[in-house]
């Protein structure tokens, strides 16, 4: 039986429709989530993210879903990509301090880099600790568009290399996986990364 | 570094249109079926700028952009006729990931580029500058190098990087559609005075165009349209060209 994706939409700053498309294109189905009571048929979690850390964690506070959405984020498995991945952090420093969903031990803050920021554009991954979401991606290049880096020591999955700095690319922490960058941007790898995700 | 190549559509909907020195269009198909060509050949990202929307002051044709959208696994850039950040949300929601800017910025509300950027991130905002050279200096044109707005492209641009612009995408009136060479000068010195990437567009006509452009301005990305439109060169010949010259590119 296919898995049901669940996409969690949250404000006008969710940018759903390509996360959706690939996700049907790696086989999975997708529900998009905008209240709390659709979250208990759903296999596994999206968390999308466009925007900033402030506005993200707004958004979803003042959802009526936060509460649900949090207690799944913990025991079903979850895919946070970029801005998605960074809001599992402890804090953000993206227009002043914002507090996190606080999963992952990790502050979020602006790439500090002797290159033109945002970071934009198509790069490798460098694997740090595998694990099944990666299988098969090593060689691969995956596009990155963003301005901040999530600095983390303990559940560092990839790092990538960006005008000589490194920073983490993705994360992995139990059911938590998390990517900087945008799988669903970066051609077949990308959709190989989501077929990944439905397989685990 | 990976410079980054990718396709430009200049579209009157319904058709992709080849502006020759930003007057006299041609049709050149159909921006889904376009899109979906530089896709397969490699092409790092699409973008899609709706030439008429501003000047005929008419909505954005959305129904095109999401049916090219749905071609797409690469990042895709929208813009023309773009007036409020409901035109950024809606154009998000049916698969833009980035909104390209110009005319409403550059002649009547530059707030919005402030405003954009903090709700959707400065990664989703880009500015179209479209330059045209004078005597000592370079005037920010809009509407496809049809009206001045007495702007001074370096000073709009540092602005636009000021107010949160993620990106530029730098086009020049009088090199553009000739397929004569990029204003490598302009691009340079645009490059060099802000720390946001810098596409530049506007005169690919052959190769080497492209590798001098990159190893002279060093820009982040390149966009190419008519060479691609008129198949007188592909993506993937482009990148292999590049990689061949020491030019790192993406697969």
């Amino acid at each position: 039986m296919s898995q049901v994706i669940g996409l969690i939409n949250y404000g006008i700053a969710g940018n759903i429709h390509s996360i959706k498309k690939a996700i049907k294109e790696a086989g999975g189905v997708v529900k998009v989530i905008s209240v709390k009571e659709e979250l208990k048929s759903v296999d596994k979690i999206v968390l999308p993210g466009v925007g900033s850390f402030k506005d993200a964690m707004h958004e979803l506070k003042s959802d009526d879903l936060f509460d649900e959405l949090k207690k799944a984020i913990e025991t079903k498995p979850t895919l946070g990509i970029c801005l998605g991945m960074q809001i599992l952090s402890t804090l953000g420093f993206e227009y002043g301090k914002t507090e996190g969903l606080n999963l992952i031990d990790a502050e979020v803050k602006p790439m500090l880099v002797d290159a033109k920021v945002p970071h934009m554009g198509f790069g490798n991954i460098q694997i740090v600790k595998s694990n099944k979401l990666l299988e098969g991606l090593e060689n691969e290049e995956f596009y990155f568009m963003h301005s901040y880096e999530m600095v983390n020591y303990t559940d560092i999955a990839t790092l990538s290399n960006y005008g000589g700095h490194q920073f983490v690319s993705a994360i992995h922490k139990n059911n938590l996986y998390g990517v900087q960058f945008h799988p669903e941007k970066s051609r077949e790898a990308g959709i190989k990364l989501f077929k990944n995700f439905l397989e685990l | 570094m990976r410079t980054r190549i990718i396709a430009k559509l200049d579209v009157k909907p319904p058709y992709v249109v080849k502006p020759v020195h930003f007057e006299g269009l041609r049709k050149m198909g159909s921006p889904v079926e376009l899109a979906k060509k530089y896709y397969e050949q490699g092409a790092d990202e699409v973008m899609y700028i709706d030439i008429v929307a501003s000047l005929y002051q008419r909505e954005i044709v959305f129904d095109e952009i999401e049916k090219t959208a749905n071609e797409l696994f690469i990042p895709f850039g929208v813009g023309g006729g773009v007036r409020s950040v409901e035109d950024f949300s809606k154009l998000f929601h049916i698969g833009a990931d980035k909104v390209i800017l110009n005319t409403y910025a550059v002649q009547e509300n530059p707030e919005l580029i402030n405003q954009a950027a903090q709700i959707f991130g400065n990664q989703a905002v880009v500015v179209n500058i479209e330059a045209k050279k004078w005597d000592t200096w370079y005037e920010c044109y809009t509407d496809c190098g049809r009206i001045r707005s007495g702007k001074n492209v370096l000073q709009w641009a540092k602005e636009v990087e000021e107010r949160g612009a993620g990106e530029i995408l730098l086009q020049c009136v009088d090199s553009d559609g000739r397929q004569r060479g990029f204003d490598v000068e302009l691009s340079k010195l645009i490059v060099e005075s802000v720390k946001i990437p810098v596409v530049v567009s506007s005169g690919a006509g052959k190769l080497e165009d492209i590798k001098e452009l990159i190893q002279y301005a060093k820009p982040s990305g390149v966009a190419v349209a008519s060479v691609l439109h008129y198949d007188k060169l592909t993506i993937r010949e482009i990148k292999e060209y590049l990689r061949t010259c020491g030019i790192e590119v993406s697969k």
